[in-house]
Protein backbone atom coordinates (compact mmCIF):
# COMPACT_ATOMS: atom_id res chain seq x y z
CA UNK A 1 0.00 0.00 0.00
CA UNK A 2 1.31 3.41 -0.97
CA UNK A 3 2.27 5.88 1.69
CA UNK A 4 1.05 9.43 1.73
CA UNK A 5 3.70 12.03 0.98
CA UNK A 6 3.90 13.30 4.57
CA UNK A 7 4.47 9.78 5.91
CA UNK A 8 7.19 9.27 3.30
CA UNK A 9 8.82 12.61 4.16
CA UNK A 10 8.98 11.71 7.84
CA UNK A 11 10.49 8.30 7.09
CA UNK A 12 12.90 9.85 4.59
CA UNK A 13 14.11 12.44 7.08
CA UNK A 14 14.36 9.91 9.90
CA UNK A 15 16.53 7.65 7.77
CA UNK A 16 18.76 10.42 6.41
CA UNK A 17 19.20 12.28 9.70
CA UNK A 18 19.45 9.41 12.18
CA UNK A 19 20.39 6.37 10.14
CA UNK A 20 23.80 5.30 8.94
CA UNK A 21 25.29 8.01 6.76
CA UNK A 22 24.13 7.79 3.15
CA UNK A 23 26.57 8.71 0.42
CA UNK A 24 24.54 10.55 -2.22
CA UNK A 25 27.01 9.26 -4.80
CA UNK A 26 26.24 5.64 -3.90
CA UNK A 27 23.32 4.66 -6.21
CA UNK A 28 22.53 1.38 -4.47
CA UNK A 29 22.24 3.05 -1.06
CA UNK A 30 20.06 5.81 -2.48
CA UNK A 31 17.86 3.30 -4.34
CA UNK A 32 17.42 1.22 -1.20
CA UNK A 33 16.36 4.31 0.77
CA UNK A 34 13.84 5.39 -1.86
CA UNK A 35 12.38 1.88 -2.26
CA UNK A 36 11.70 1.81 1.49
CA UNK A 37 9.43 4.85 1.21
CA UNK A 38 6.62 3.13 -0.73
CA UNK A 39 5.73 6.15 -2.85
CA UNK A 40 5.20 6.62 -6.56
CA UNK A 41 8.05 6.67 -9.03
CA UNK A 42 7.51 10.41 -9.54
CA UNK A 43 7.84 11.09 -5.82
CA UNK A 44 10.92 8.87 -5.67
CA UNK A 45 12.57 10.92 -8.36
CA UNK A 46 11.66 14.15 -6.60
CA UNK A 47 13.13 12.92 -3.31
CA UNK A 48 16.22 11.65 -5.11
CA UNK A 49 16.81 15.20 -6.31
CA UNK A 50 16.34 16.53 -2.77
CA UNK A 51 18.73 14.07 -1.13
CA UNK A 52 21.83 16.33 -1.24
CA UNK A 53 19.79 19.02 0.56
CA UNK A 54 18.39 16.49 3.04
CA UNK A 55 21.94 15.50 3.96
CA UNK A 56 22.49 19.12 5.05
CA UNK A 57 19.82 18.56 7.67
CA UNK A 58 21.76 15.58 9.03
CA UNK A 59 24.64 17.88 9.87
CA UNK A 60 22.40 20.60 11.29
CA UNK A 61 20.45 18.20 13.53
CA UNK A 62 23.48 16.31 14.78
CA UNK A 63 25.35 19.54 15.42
CA UNK A 64 22.47 20.89 17.52
CA UNK A 65 22.20 17.70 19.56
CA UNK A 66 25.95 17.41 20.04
CA UNK A 67 26.15 21.01 21.22
CA UNK A 68 23.35 20.46 23.72
CA UNK A 69 25.09 17.41 25.19
CA UNK A 70 28.49 19.10 25.21
CA UNK A 71 27.02 22.07 27.07
CA UNK A 72 25.91 19.67 29.82
CA UNK A 73 28.99 17.39 29.79
CA UNK A 74 31.89 19.62 28.66
CA UNK A 75 34.74 17.79 30.37
CA UNK A 76 33.46 14.31 29.59
CA UNK A 77 33.07 15.14 25.88
CA UNK A 78 36.59 16.60 25.74
CA UNK A 79 38.14 13.68 27.61
CA UNK A 80 36.33 10.95 25.67
CA UNK A 81 37.08 12.62 22.33
CA UNK A 82 36.28 10.45 19.32
CA UNK A 83 34.81 7.71 21.53
CA UNK A 84 32.09 10.14 22.60
CA UNK A 85 31.22 10.81 18.97
CA UNK A 86 30.96 7.08 18.32
CA UNK A 87 28.49 6.70 21.17
CA UNK A 88 26.58 9.75 20.01
CA UNK A 89 26.20 8.20 16.56
CA UNK A 90 25.11 4.90 18.11
CA UNK A 91 22.56 6.71 20.29
CA UNK A 92 21.15 8.61 17.31
CA UNK A 93 20.94 5.46 15.15
CA UNK A 94 19.50 3.08 17.73
CA UNK A 95 17.45 5.32 19.99
CA UNK A 96 17.48 9.02 19.20
CA UNK A 97 16.04 11.86 21.25
CA UNK A 98 12.41 11.49 22.30
CA UNK A 99 12.07 14.51 24.56
CA UNK A 100 10.49 17.86 23.68
CA UNK A 101 13.14 19.53 25.82
CA UNK A 102 16.60 19.92 24.32
CA UNK A 103 18.13 20.10 27.82
CA UNK A 104 16.88 16.55 28.54
CA UNK A 105 18.61 14.98 25.52
CA UNK A 106 21.72 14.55 27.68
CA UNK A 107 19.86 12.31 30.13
CA UNK A 108 18.49 10.22 27.24
CA UNK A 109 22.01 9.90 25.80
CA UNK A 110 23.45 8.80 29.15
CA UNK A 111 20.61 6.33 29.83
CA UNK A 112 21.44 4.72 26.49
CA UNK A 113 25.26 4.90 26.58
CA UNK A 114 26.32 4.31 30.18
CA UNK A 115 25.34 0.62 30.31
CA UNK A 116 27.59 0.07 27.28
CA UNK A 117 30.65 1.73 28.77
CA UNK A 118 31.49 -1.05 31.24
CA UNK A 119 32.35 -3.40 28.42
CA UNK A 120 34.35 -0.80 26.47
CA UNK A 121 38.00 -0.55 27.52
CA UNK A 122 38.35 2.75 25.71
CA UNK A 123 35.95 4.38 28.17
CA UNK A 124 37.70 5.39 31.40
CA UNK A 125 36.41 3.74 34.57
CA UNK A 126 35.56 7.15 36.01
CA UNK A 127 33.49 8.25 32.99
CA UNK A 128 30.16 7.32 34.58
CA UNK A 129 30.92 9.31 37.72
CA UNK A 130 32.07 12.33 35.72
CA UNK A 131 29.02 12.14 33.44
CA UNK A 132 26.62 12.01 36.37
CA UNK A 133 28.48 14.79 38.17
CA UNK A 134 28.45 17.11 35.18
CA UNK A 135 24.83 16.35 34.24
CA UNK A 136 23.75 17.20 37.77
CA UNK A 137 24.63 20.85 37.33
CA UNK A 138 21.78 21.51 34.89
CA UNK A 139 19.44 19.02 36.57
CA UNK A 140 19.79 20.62 40.00
CA UNK A 141 19.75 24.18 38.62
CA UNK A 142 16.49 23.47 36.79
CA UNK A 143 14.73 21.39 39.44
CA UNK A 144 11.35 22.69 40.52
CA UNK A 145 11.30 23.71 44.17
CA UNK A 146 8.64 24.43 46.67
CA UNK A 147 9.27 27.68 48.47
CA UNK A 148 11.70 28.02 51.33
CA UNK A 149 10.13 28.41 54.80
CA UNK A 150 10.64 31.87 56.21
CA UNK A 151 11.29 30.60 59.71
CA UNK A 152 12.98 27.21 60.06
CA UNK A 153 11.10 24.82 62.33
CA UNK A 154 12.72 22.74 65.03
CA UNK A 155 13.37 19.15 63.97
CA UNK A 156 11.45 16.34 65.62
CA UNK A 157 12.99 12.90 66.13
CA UNK A 158 9.58 11.34 65.53
CA UNK A 159 9.10 12.95 62.12
CA UNK A 160 10.90 12.59 58.79
CA UNK A 161 12.92 15.54 57.56
CA UNK A 162 12.08 17.57 54.48
CA UNK A 163 14.76 18.61 51.98
CA UNK A 164 14.49 20.81 48.92
CA UNK A 165 13.49 18.90 45.80
CA UNK A 166 16.85 19.68 44.22
CA UNK A 167 18.86 17.94 46.97
CA UNK A 168 20.71 14.88 45.64
CA UNK A 169 22.97 12.44 47.45
CA UNK A 170 25.64 11.20 45.06
CA UNK A 171 27.96 8.21 45.57
CA UNK A 172 31.01 8.15 43.33
CA UNK A 173 33.85 5.66 43.09
CA UNK A 174 36.15 8.43 41.93
CA UNK A 175 36.71 11.96 43.28
CA UNK A 176 35.49 13.55 40.05
CA UNK A 177 34.35 16.66 41.90
CA UNK A 178 38.03 17.51 42.45
CA UNK A 179 38.85 17.64 38.73
CA UNK A 180 39.83 20.98 37.30
CA UNK A 181 37.17 22.90 35.37
CA UNK A 182 39.75 23.49 32.62
CA UNK A 183 38.64 21.64 29.50
CA UNK A 184 42.25 20.97 28.51
CA UNK A 185 43.04 19.26 31.82
CA UNK A 186 43.56 15.49 31.54
CA UNK A 187 44.39 14.67 35.16
CA UNK A 188 42.76 11.42 36.19
CA UNK A 189 40.46 11.59 39.22
CA UNK A 190 41.59 9.82 42.38
CA UNK A 191 40.03 6.40 42.89
CA UNK A 192 38.36 7.23 46.19
CA UNK A 193 34.76 6.47 47.19
CA UNK A 194 33.14 9.86 47.59
CA UNK A 195 29.77 10.99 48.87
CA UNK A 196 28.46 14.41 47.91
CA UNK A 197 25.31 16.31 48.75
CA UNK A 198 24.36 18.43 45.74
CA UNK A 199 21.68 21.08 46.19
CA UNK A 200 20.48 24.44 44.98
CA UNK A 201 20.71 27.40 47.31
CA UNK A 202 18.04 30.03 47.80
CA UNK A 203 19.91 32.30 45.38
CA UNK A 204 19.87 29.58 42.70
CA UNK A 205 23.51 28.46 42.94
CA UNK A 206 24.29 24.76 42.60
CA UNK A 207 26.43 23.75 45.58
CA UNK A 208 28.39 20.63 46.49
CA UNK A 209 29.18 19.34 49.98
CA UNK A 210 31.53 16.39 50.51
CA UNK A 211 30.26 14.13 53.29
CA UNK A 212 31.79 11.70 55.71
CA UNK A 213 30.58 8.09 55.37
CA UNK A 214 28.41 8.49 58.49
CA UNK A 215 26.90 11.79 57.26
CA UNK A 216 26.19 10.12 53.89
CA UNK A 217 24.38 7.25 55.61
CA UNK A 218 22.31 9.65 57.72
CA UNK A 219 21.33 11.73 54.70
CA UNK A 220 20.70 8.66 52.59
CA UNK A 221 18.23 7.41 55.18
CA UNK A 222 16.59 10.82 55.50
CA UNK A 223 16.37 11.43 51.74
CA UNK A 224 14.62 8.12 51.25
CA UNK A 225 11.71 9.68 53.20
CA UNK A 226 11.07 6.23 54.66
CA UNK A 227 12.27 6.99 58.20
CA UNK A 228 11.71 9.41 61.00
CA UNK A 229 14.75 11.44 61.99
CA UNK A 230 15.36 9.27 65.06
CA UNK A 231 15.11 6.02 63.10
CA UNK A 232 17.34 7.34 60.32
CA UNK A 233 20.01 8.22 62.87
CA UNK A 234 19.75 4.85 64.65
CA UNK A 235 20.21 2.96 61.39
CA UNK A 236 23.18 5.08 60.33
CA UNK A 237 24.91 4.87 63.71
CA UNK A 238 24.43 1.10 63.81
CA UNK A 239 25.79 0.72 60.27
CA UNK A 240 28.99 2.54 61.23
CA UNK A 241 29.35 1.13 64.73
CA UNK A 242 28.76 4.54 66.30
CA UNK A 243 27.25 4.89 69.74
CA UNK A 244 23.93 6.76 69.91
CA UNK A 245 25.04 9.20 72.61
CA UNK A 246 24.73 12.90 73.42
CA UNK A 247 28.06 13.80 71.84
CA UNK A 248 27.18 12.06 68.59
CA UNK A 249 23.74 13.66 68.60
CA UNK A 250 25.35 17.07 69.02
CA UNK A 251 27.63 16.43 66.06
CA UNK A 252 24.67 15.31 63.97
CA UNK A 253 22.69 18.37 65.04
CA UNK A 254 25.51 20.59 63.79
CA UNK A 255 25.40 18.78 60.43
CA UNK A 256 21.65 19.26 60.11
CA UNK A 257 21.84 22.90 61.23
CA UNK A 258 24.50 23.50 58.60
CA UNK A 259 22.28 21.96 55.91
CA UNK A 260 19.39 24.17 57.03
CA UNK A 261 21.58 27.25 56.83
CA UNK A 262 22.68 26.21 53.35
CA UNK A 263 19.04 25.95 52.31
CA UNK A 264 19.04 22.22 51.56
CA UNK A 265 17.12 21.14 54.64
CA UNK A 266 13.70 22.69 55.12
CA UNK A 267 12.48 21.28 58.41
CA UNK A 268 10.32 18.47 59.71
CA UNK A 269 7.96 16.83 57.30
CA UNK A 270 4.33 17.24 58.27
CA UNK A 271 1.62 15.03 56.85
CA UNK A 272 0.12 17.92 54.85
CA UNK A 273 3.46 18.77 53.19
CA UNK A 274 4.12 15.24 51.89
CA UNK B 1 -12.07 33.53 13.05
CA UNK B 2 -10.32 36.75 12.21
CA UNK B 3 -6.61 37.23 12.64
CA UNK B 4 -5.79 37.70 16.35
CA UNK B 5 -4.88 41.37 16.20
CA UNK B 6 -8.38 42.17 15.03
CA UNK B 7 -9.90 40.52 18.08
CA UNK B 8 -10.94 43.44 20.23
CA UNK B 9 -12.28 41.68 23.26
CA UNK B 10 -10.65 41.47 26.66
CA UNK B 11 -10.50 37.69 26.46
CA UNK B 12 -7.89 37.95 23.74
CA UNK B 13 -5.77 41.00 24.46
CA UNK B 14 -3.52 42.24 21.72
CA UNK B 15 0.23 42.35 21.73
CA UNK B 16 1.50 45.91 21.39
CA UNK B 17 2.56 46.87 17.88
CA UNK B 18 6.17 47.85 17.41
CA UNK B 19 9.51 46.13 17.67
CA UNK B 20 10.13 43.50 20.31
CA UNK B 21 13.01 41.18 21.12
CA UNK B 22 13.39 37.45 21.56
CA UNK B 23 14.33 36.97 25.20
CA UNK B 24 17.61 35.09 25.63
CA UNK B 25 19.40 34.08 28.79
CA UNK B 26 22.61 35.70 27.64
CA UNK B 27 21.17 39.15 28.42
CA UNK B 28 18.23 38.35 30.70
CA UNK B 29 19.86 39.58 33.88
CA UNK B 30 21.08 42.78 32.24
CA UNK B 31 17.62 43.42 30.84
CA UNK B 32 16.06 43.05 34.27
CA UNK B 33 18.53 45.40 35.90
CA UNK B 34 18.28 48.09 33.21
CA UNK B 35 15.71 50.88 33.24
CA UNK B 36 12.74 50.16 30.95
CA UNK B 37 13.97 49.71 27.39
CA UNK B 38 12.07 50.79 24.25
CA UNK B 39 10.77 47.29 23.53
CA UNK B 40 7.16 46.66 22.58
CA UNK B 41 7.26 43.09 23.94
CA UNK B 42 9.45 40.07 24.61
CA UNK B 43 9.02 36.68 22.95
CA UNK B 44 9.87 33.48 24.79
CA UNK B 45 10.12 29.83 23.85
CA UNK B 46 8.03 28.07 26.48
CA UNK B 47 9.96 24.78 26.18
CA UNK B 48 12.90 26.59 27.79
CA UNK B 49 10.85 27.27 30.91
CA UNK B 50 8.47 24.34 31.16
CA UNK B 51 9.21 21.64 33.77
CA UNK B 52 11.78 23.96 35.17
CA UNK B 53 12.50 25.69 38.45
CA UNK B 54 15.37 27.84 39.57
CA UNK B 55 16.60 31.17 38.31
CA UNK B 56 15.16 31.39 34.81
CA UNK B 57 11.42 30.92 35.46
CA UNK B 58 11.66 33.37 38.33
CA UNK B 59 13.49 35.86 36.11
CA UNK B 60 10.88 35.38 33.39
CA UNK B 61 8.17 36.25 35.89
CA UNK B 62 10.02 39.46 36.71
CA UNK B 63 10.43 40.22 33.01
CA UNK B 64 6.67 39.78 32.63
CA UNK B 65 6.03 42.57 35.13
CA UNK B 66 8.01 44.96 32.95
CA UNK B 67 7.24 43.90 29.37
CA UNK B 68 4.37 42.11 27.62
CA UNK B 69 5.31 38.51 26.90
CA UNK B 70 4.29 36.25 24.03
CA UNK B 71 5.06 32.56 23.57
CA UNK B 72 6.63 31.08 20.44
CA UNK B 73 6.97 27.32 20.54
CA UNK B 74 9.56 24.97 19.07
CA UNK B 75 8.32 21.41 19.30
CA UNK B 76 4.56 21.10 18.71
CA UNK B 77 5.46 19.58 15.33
CA UNK B 78 2.21 20.87 13.86
CA UNK B 79 2.76 19.10 10.55
CA UNK B 80 3.55 15.59 11.82
CA UNK B 81 1.33 12.61 11.16
CA UNK B 82 1.33 11.92 14.90
CA UNK B 83 -0.56 14.15 17.31
CA UNK B 84 1.28 16.18 19.95
CA UNK B 85 1.41 14.33 23.27
CA UNK B 86 -1.51 15.39 25.53
CA UNK B 87 0.82 15.73 28.51
CA UNK B 88 2.98 18.18 26.57
CA UNK B 89 -0.06 20.19 25.45
CA UNK B 90 -1.29 20.41 29.06
CA UNK B 91 2.08 21.66 30.27
CA UNK B 92 2.22 24.13 27.39
CA UNK B 93 -1.21 25.48 28.28
CA UNK B 94 -0.08 26.08 31.86
CA UNK B 95 3.00 27.95 30.68
CA UNK B 96 1.03 30.11 28.22
CA UNK B 97 -1.30 31.06 31.07
CA UNK B 98 1.57 31.70 33.43
CA UNK B 99 3.14 34.29 31.12
CA UNK B 100 -0.28 35.62 30.03
CA UNK B 101 0.54 35.29 26.35
CA UNK B 102 -2.20 36.70 24.07
CA UNK B 103 -1.62 33.89 21.57
CA UNK B 104 0.70 30.98 20.92
CA UNK B 105 2.72 30.46 17.76
CA UNK B 106 4.70 27.53 16.44
CA UNK B 107 6.12 26.55 13.10
CA UNK B 108 4.35 25.14 10.07
CA UNK B 109 6.69 22.17 10.02
CA UNK B 110 7.33 18.76 11.46
CA UNK B 111 10.04 18.07 14.04
CA UNK B 112 9.09 14.56 15.03
CA UNK B 113 9.82 11.56 12.86
CA UNK B 114 8.15 8.50 14.35
CA UNK B 115 9.15 8.51 18.01
CA UNK B 116 12.26 10.62 17.52
CA UNK B 117 12.32 14.37 18.11
CA UNK B 118 14.78 16.02 15.73
CA UNK B 119 14.83 19.48 17.35
CA UNK B 120 14.87 20.87 13.79
CA UNK B 121 12.10 22.18 11.52
CA UNK B 122 11.23 20.25 8.34
CA UNK B 123 8.80 21.36 5.61
CA UNK B 124 5.43 19.65 5.40
CA UNK B 125 3.95 18.33 2.17
CA UNK B 126 2.09 21.15 0.40
CA UNK B 127 -1.08 19.20 -0.28
CA UNK B 128 -4.70 18.96 0.76
CA UNK B 129 -4.05 16.08 3.16
CA UNK B 130 -1.73 18.41 5.07
CA UNK B 131 -4.29 21.21 5.02
CA UNK B 132 -6.96 18.94 6.45
CA UNK B 133 -4.73 17.33 9.07
CA UNK B 134 -3.06 20.53 10.25
CA UNK B 135 -6.17 22.72 10.22
CA UNK B 136 -8.08 20.21 12.37
CA UNK B 137 -5.10 20.07 14.73
CA UNK B 138 -4.91 23.87 14.95
CA UNK B 139 -8.60 24.12 15.79
CA UNK B 140 -8.20 21.53 18.56
CA UNK B 141 -5.09 23.27 19.90
CA UNK B 142 -6.86 26.63 19.94
CA UNK B 143 -9.47 25.06 22.23
CA UNK B 144 -6.98 23.10 24.33
CA UNK B 145 -4.50 25.93 24.80
CA UNK B 146 -7.20 28.53 25.30
CA UNK B 147 -5.55 31.16 23.08
CA UNK B 148 -5.49 31.88 19.35
CA UNK B 149 -2.85 30.05 17.33
CA UNK B 150 -0.40 31.51 14.84
CA UNK B 151 1.63 29.46 12.41
CA UNK B 152 5.04 30.58 11.17
CA UNK B 153 6.41 29.98 7.66
CA UNK B 154 9.78 28.25 7.97
CA UNK B 155 13.05 28.18 6.09
CA UNK B 156 13.46 24.85 4.35
CA UNK B 157 16.58 23.56 2.62
CA UNK B 158 14.92 20.70 0.75
CA UNK B 159 11.62 20.90 -1.09
CA UNK B 160 9.00 18.63 0.53
CA UNK B 161 8.29 16.43 -2.45
CA UNK B 162 5.93 17.29 -5.31
CA UNK B 163 3.52 20.05 -4.22
CA UNK B 164 -0.18 19.99 -5.08
CA UNK B 165 -0.09 23.79 -4.88
CA UNK B 166 2.47 26.57 -4.42
CA UNK B 167 3.41 27.49 -0.86
CA UNK B 168 1.57 30.88 -0.72
CA UNK B 169 -1.68 29.23 -1.76
CA UNK B 170 -1.06 26.33 0.64
CA UNK B 171 -0.59 28.81 3.48
CA UNK B 172 -3.68 30.77 2.46
CA UNK B 173 -5.92 27.71 2.34
CA UNK B 174 -4.56 26.39 5.63
CA UNK B 175 -5.12 29.70 7.40
CA UNK B 176 -8.67 29.90 6.03
CA UNK B 177 -9.49 26.31 7.02
CA UNK B 178 -7.99 26.60 10.51
CA UNK B 179 -8.82 30.16 11.49
CA UNK B 180 -5.25 30.59 12.66
CA UNK B 181 -3.22 33.72 12.18
CA UNK B 182 0.07 33.99 10.33
CA UNK B 183 3.39 34.75 11.96
CA UNK B 184 5.18 35.97 8.85
CA UNK B 185 8.93 35.49 8.99
CA UNK B 186 10.27 37.70 6.22
CA UNK B 187 13.84 36.45 6.66
CA UNK B 188 12.57 32.93 5.97
CA UNK B 189 10.86 34.16 2.80
CA UNK B 190 14.11 35.81 1.70
CA UNK B 191 16.28 32.75 2.47
CA UNK B 192 13.87 30.37 0.71
CA UNK B 193 13.70 32.69 -2.29
CA UNK B 194 17.46 32.64 -2.64
CA UNK B 195 17.82 28.91 -1.99
CA UNK B 196 14.96 27.79 -4.21
CA UNK B 197 15.10 30.43 -6.93
CA UNK B 198 11.84 32.34 -6.62
CA UNK B 199 10.98 36.02 -6.18
CA UNK B 200 10.42 37.01 -2.55
CA UNK B 201 8.15 39.93 -3.37
CA UNK B 202 6.01 37.88 -5.70
CA UNK B 203 5.68 35.30 -2.89
CA UNK B 204 4.58 37.97 -0.42
CA UNK B 205 2.09 39.41 -2.94
CA UNK B 206 0.29 36.06 -2.97
CA UNK B 207 -0.02 35.73 0.79
CA UNK B 208 -3.20 36.68 2.65
CA UNK B 209 -1.53 39.60 4.43
CA UNK B 210 -4.76 40.39 6.29
CA UNK B 211 -4.04 37.26 8.36
CA UNK B 212 -0.60 38.39 9.51
CA UNK B 213 -0.68 38.93 13.27
CA UNK B 214 3.05 39.13 13.94
CA UNK B 215 6.25 39.46 11.92
CA UNK B 216 9.66 37.94 12.59
CA UNK B 217 12.96 39.30 11.32
CA UNK B 218 16.32 37.63 11.79
CA UNK B 219 19.77 37.26 10.28
CA UNK B 220 21.02 34.60 7.90
CA UNK B 221 24.48 33.50 6.78
CA UNK B 222 26.18 31.83 3.85
CA UNK B 223 27.35 28.28 4.34
CA UNK B 224 29.70 25.66 2.97
CA UNK B 225 26.72 24.05 1.22
CA UNK B 226 26.07 26.90 -1.21
CA UNK B 227 22.91 27.67 0.74
CA UNK B 228 21.87 30.56 2.90
CA UNK B 229 21.20 29.23 6.38
CA UNK B 230 18.67 30.78 8.72
CA UNK B 231 21.09 30.95 11.63
CA UNK B 232 19.56 33.81 13.62
CA UNK B 233 23.20 34.57 14.20
CA UNK B 234 23.70 37.84 12.33
CA UNK B 235 22.16 41.28 11.89
CA UNK B 236 19.01 41.55 9.82
CA UNK B 237 20.13 42.12 6.22
CA UNK B 238 19.02 45.32 4.43
CA UNK B 239 17.09 43.25 1.89
CA UNK B 240 15.10 41.66 4.71
CA UNK B 241 14.46 45.08 6.25
CA UNK B 242 13.02 46.12 2.90
CA UNK B 243 10.69 43.13 2.90
CA UNK B 244 9.61 44.08 6.41
CA UNK B 245 8.83 47.61 5.24
CA UNK B 246 6.94 46.33 2.22
CA UNK B 247 4.72 44.15 4.40
CA UNK B 248 4.07 46.84 7.03
CA UNK B 249 3.10 49.36 4.35
CA UNK B 250 0.29 46.95 3.49
CA UNK B 251 -0.70 45.55 6.87
CA UNK B 252 -0.39 48.58 9.07
CA UNK B 253 0.96 48.39 12.64
CA UNK B 254 1.92 44.94 13.88
CA UNK B 255 4.22 43.40 16.49
CA UNK B 256 7.63 42.82 14.88
CA UNK B 257 10.11 40.55 16.59
CA UNK B 258 13.89 40.64 16.24
CA UNK B 259 15.19 37.07 16.64
CA UNK B 260 18.81 36.59 17.65
CA UNK B 261 19.69 33.10 18.91
CA UNK B 262 23.37 32.69 18.05
CA UNK B 263 26.48 34.86 18.24
CA UNK B 264 24.45 37.01 20.59
CA UNK B 265 26.03 40.47 20.95
CA UNK B 266 25.78 42.66 24.05
CA UNK B 267 22.31 43.96 24.86
CA UNK B 268 23.36 47.50 23.94
CA UNK B 269 24.19 46.32 20.42
CA UNK B 270 20.89 44.45 20.13
CA UNK B 271 19.03 47.57 21.21
CA UNK B 272 20.80 49.53 18.46
CA UNK B 273 19.39 47.06 15.98
CA UNK B 274 15.95 47.30 17.61
CA UNK B 275 16.05 51.07 17.17
CA UNK B 276 17.13 50.67 13.55
CA UNK B 277 14.20 48.33 12.92
CA UNK B 278 11.84 50.68 14.73
CA UNK B 279 12.91 53.44 12.30
CA UNK B 280 12.17 51.12 9.36
CA UNK B 281 8.84 50.30 10.98
CA UNK B 282 7.84 53.94 11.43
CA UNK B 283 8.93 54.92 7.95
CA UNK B 284 6.86 52.09 6.47
CA UNK B 285 3.78 53.18 8.41
CA UNK B 286 4.26 56.81 7.35
CA UNK B 287 4.35 55.72 3.72
CA UNK B 288 1.15 53.77 4.32
CA UNK B 289 -0.53 56.85 5.76
CA UNK B 290 0.48 58.81 2.66
CA UNK B 291 -1.58 56.25 0.78
CA UNK B 292 0.95 55.04 -1.70
CA UNK B 293 3.24 52.10 -2.26
CA UNK B 294 6.11 54.39 -1.47
CA UNK B 295 8.11 51.64 0.05
CA UNK B 296 10.05 50.78 -3.02
CA UNK B 297 11.99 47.63 -3.32
CA UNK B 298 15.08 47.18 -5.37
CA UNK B 299 15.16 44.16 -7.62
CA UNK B 300 15.93 41.08 -5.55
CA UNK B 301 19.71 40.84 -5.21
Amino acid sequence: MRWGLQQALEAFIERVVFGAEIQVTDPSAVDELLRSLQVSENECQELRLQLPRAVVYRQLVQSTLREAIELALPRLVQRMGGVFDEYLQKFLREAGPRTHYLRDVTAEFLDFSEPLWDADRRVPRWARDLARHEALRIEVAACRHSSFPEVPEELNLAAPVRFTESSRLMHYQYAVHELSAELSDRTEPEARPTDLLVYRSADHDVRYLELSPLAASILGNLLSYQHSLGHALSLAYAEHGVEFNEQQMHSTALLLADLAERGALLGPMHERSQ
Amino acid sequence: MRAPTSLPDAEHPRLPAGVGLGLRWEFLEELLEAPPLPLAFLEVSPENYMRRGGYYPEALERAGTRYPLVTHGLTLSLGSIEEPAPEFVNELRAEIRRVKSPWHSDHLSFSRTGQRMTHELFPVAFNRNSIHRISERLKRLTDELGVPMLIENITYYMAPGSPEMPEPEFLGELLEASGAGLLLDVNNVFVNAKNHGFDALEFLHRLPLERVAEIHVAGHESSKWDLLIDTHGARVAPSVQELLAWVLARTGPLPVLLERDNNIPPLSELMCEVRELQAVYEQALRSRLRGGNEVGFAASP
